[in-house]
């Protein structure tokens, strides 16, 4: 009976719900003393076991009524003995679908699966393909032919009882082998298809994801968010002053024969960066100013300070609509008032330095996002030298493409002299490692 | 076998009730499994809904000791395992310094003064010192023990970390003194508010158990069980109007514990029949944000009428 909880496991790993070997091992123990005889309690008992959050456990109970529905529906088959002409049909499977029994078929059922490599779906748009497939191992062809003689070669206008059957038998078989396909569908797919969606999404080109799949980018931006700011938050250093830690002192002390040489303080004080993002939104670069904006105000967590810019010409300050609002309005507004217009990154630089160069110290990171297409007016070079000298560092992501840098209008070189690093950042894998970079060097 | 799980879990329920807490058939399950299989159990829900009060009944229902720690941010190790009595230390060095002397009287060299140290008995790190914390606590009770670690989401992710040898092994290493590992496991139940998520590694060694607001039938029992003074069809309208406001949007729904609360003001107010003018006179008792009875006041008449409705004859299953 292991087998079937462990392909049952199978299909909640498919279905989004992480399982580990230890809690199937768990699983194992509450269904020695459960049973597998009453479903409810089965289905109550592992939902406690596997699952571990509300939102898994909706999954877990979609998943269990699909994987434990299948209860074989038995027939009561016609009597063979009135079947006076079975001799007319000779293929195996007309023999098998009239004479043989219910297991007999279903483990043949699982032979031709296996020759169809069933184990190879993996979307769900497969499914018909590998019925058809397992149909056709079995045979179904060679029936299908002999019924259409029987047809023909009757006098009558009523079917005879053997052809009868055939064809009952035969919608019965394709019912089966369709259920069959799709439990192991659920065993081998990627059942919501979310991974396959994932992985296109991350090495897509972020200018051509479709607006329609703004919400799924977006629960994906902060899923990779979260792992980011799991990893960086840890990071605490020590006070050095503040309330002291008696209890700790002491015990520190007792090498020194309970002299009290080295104190320790009651707080400890987690590191966060600061970081200053100033995004472009003109035209073509807005696209990914949404991502970038997006992702970083999914990490609000381990950063302390973030404040967000955005400008085509004029900079003008978004940190406070991305705080309150809703992130998908808080991005439309911005662009909104914001973007479109012709990009000047001379006019840019010079409104970020009034408005907060004195902001900036030696604990803050800026980020440039844009394409450096500065439409042939003045860069003013010299503003991105003293940001870089009052900060700790500035990133310059790049959505282009490495070859376009410097083409046309474009006057990357000439910004990043005063860049501490330069980044290629076009899509959301691309852009996940800039952020983790960010992460680690902006302390 | 002596009892099927069905039986026992049956048992529990009833058991439960008798101590007024009204459980449904998940959270029976689940008590049955923490108590079958010895592990600790995670309950997770919405403010309110008998989170806390769970491991108060399974205390009471198993005729265990209860032992209770709150986490907030900044609990670490000394609060919840154990601490020295350092001012003990601190006076047992100082009469070790004076029976040193007689210790050492006598000796010749420095060899044979060392050697008479190591023969002397060291009580420094020892268990007279030690002074235990709820988790230590509960470990080391001698007729085993409930444990509840409430709003575990409340601490530190360190403290989570500190958590992880006790829920799996029921064991904590001391550094000076070894392991201490539990004679009797105790039953350990955590809680959380979902204020922030809870890390895989703990998660992956409990059992995990949801608890939704209840639905209506289910609801009416607790009612009953808590409030038995309260009229039936009082009991029925109080019910279906807390139903209805869960429906709204609002910044904190009224939980189990508010419907309780309401029903016993109610009977305060000695009133027979809910109507609009007692809804909106108690809705604070319901209610905890004004933005929310601002909200809630808007929709009393509608929700009176559908609650009072719905009691009359036509029944809601």
């Amino acid at each position: 009976m292991e087998k079937v909880l462990t392909d049952f496991v199978k299909a909640l790993r498919n279905s989004n719900v992480r399982v580990s070997p230890a809690e199937t091992i768990d699983a194992v123990s509450v269904i020695d003393s459960v049973g597998y005889e009453d479903k409810e309690l089965l289905k109550r008992t592992l939902s406690i076991v596997l699952s571990k959050t509300p939102d898994e456990k909706d999954k877990f109970n979609a998943c269990f009524d699909d994987f434990f529905s299948d209860e074989i529906k038995q027939q009561d088959s016609v009597d063979m003995d009135q079947l006076s002409d079975i001799k007319d049909v000779d293929s195996d499977l007309a023999k098998k679908l009239l004479e043989g029994s219910q297991g007999e078929l279903m483990l043949s059922i699982a032979d031709a699966a296996e020759e169809a490599e069933i184990r190879e779906i993996r979307y769900f748009t497969q499914r018909s393909v590998f019925t058809r497939r397992i149909l056709e191992k079995m045979g179904v062809g060679k029936l299908e032919d002999e019924l259409m003689q029987l047809g023909s070669s009757r006098e009558d206008e009523l079917p005879s009882d053997l052809e009868q059957e055939l064809r009952n038998q035969l919608t019965n078989l394709r019912e089966r082998v369709s259920d069959y396909v799709q439990q192991q569908f659920l065993l081998h797919g990627d059942v919501s298809g979310e991974q396959l969606r994932e992985q296109i999404f991350k090495s897509m080109n972020m200018a051509q994801i479709d607006r329609s799949y703004l919400n799924e980018v977006h629960s994906l931006v902060r899923k990779m968010a979260k792992k980011l700011a799991n990893l960086h938050s840890r990071r605490k250093k020590n006070f050095k002053k503040g309330k002291l830690d008696i209890r700790k002192t002491i015990r520190d002390n007792w090498v020194n024969q309970g002299i009290l040489f080295n104190l320790s303080w009651a707080y400890k004080k987690v590191d966060r960066p600061k970081i200053y993002v100033i995004c472009d939104v003109s035209g073509s670069v807005g696209a990914y100013a949404r991502f970038m904006l997006m992702f970083l105000f999914s990490l609000t967590e381990v950063v302390s300070k973030l404040r967000g810019f955005v400008f085509s010409s004029n900079l003008g300050e978004v940190t406070n609509d991305f705080k309150d609002a809703k992130l998908d309005e808080a991005i439309e507004k911005a662009l909104q008032k914001h973007g479109g217009g012709s990009t000047d990154y001379g006019q840019a630089l010079t409104d970020f330095v009034s408005l907060c160069l004195d902001e900036i110290d030696n604990k803050t990171t800026v980020v440039i996002l844009g394409d450096a297409r500065n439409n042939f007016g003045p860069e003013k070079a010299h503003l991105m030298k003293t940001i870089k000298e009052r900060s700790k560092q500035v990133f310059w992501l790049n959505p282009e493409g490495k070859y376009r840098w410097d083409t046309g209008d474009s006057v990357m070189t000439k910004y990043s002299a005063y860049c501490t690093k330069v980044f290629q950042c076009g899509n959301i894998d691309q852009l996940e490692r800039v952020v983790s970079t960010l992460l680690k060097t902006a302390i | 076998m002596t009892d099927g799980p069905k039986k026992i879990i049956k048992d529990i329920t009833k058991g439960f009730a008798k101590h007024g807490y009204i459980c449904s058939e998940q959270i029976a399950t689940a008590v049955y499994l923490a108590s079958e299989l010895e592990k600790p159990i995670l309950i997770e829900g919405p403010p309110g809904v008998g989170k806390t009060e769970l491991a108060n009944t399974a205390a009471l229902y198993f005729k265990k000791e209860m032992i209770r720690l709150q986490c907030y941010e900044g609990l670490d190790e000394s609060k919840a395992l154990y601490e020295w009595r350092y001012g003990k230390q601190l006076l047992y060095t100082q009469i070790l310094k004076e029976q040193m002397q007689e210790v050492l009287e006598g000796a010749k060299g420095l060899k044979e003064s060392l050697d008479r140290l190591m023969k002397f008995e060291d009580i420094f790190f020892s268990e007279d010192f030690l002074e235990t914390r709820p988790l230590l606590e509960a470990l080391t009770s001698e007729k085993g023990s409930v444990l509840l670690i409430d709003e575990v989401d409340k601490s530190d992710e360190e403290f989570e970390a500190l958590l992880l040898e006790i829920l799996s092994e029921f064991q904590i290493s001391i550094p000076e003194l070894g392991v201490r590992k539990a004679d009797i496991k105790p039953l350990v139940v955590l809680t959380s508010n979902n204020s922030r998520e809870i890390g895989d590694a703990l998660k992956r060694r409990c059992l995990h158990l949801y608890i939704p607001f209840p639905d209506a039938k289910l609801e009416r029992q607790i009612v009953q069980a808590r409030v038995p003074e309260i009229s039936e069809s009082m009991q029925i309208q109080l019910v279906n109007f807390v139903q209805g406001i869960r429906e709204l949007d609002l910044k904190k729904l009224p939980a189990i514990s508010e419907t309780i609360d309401w029903a016993k003001t109610v009977i305060l107010l000695n009133s027979e029949e809910l109507d609009a003018k007692l809804a909106e006179d108690t809705l604070n008792v319901l209610l905890k944000h004004q933005q929310d009875i601002e909200v809630v006041k808007k929709e009393i008449p509608a929700l009176v009428s559908s609650a009072t409705e719905t009691s009359d004859g036509k029944s809601l299953n």
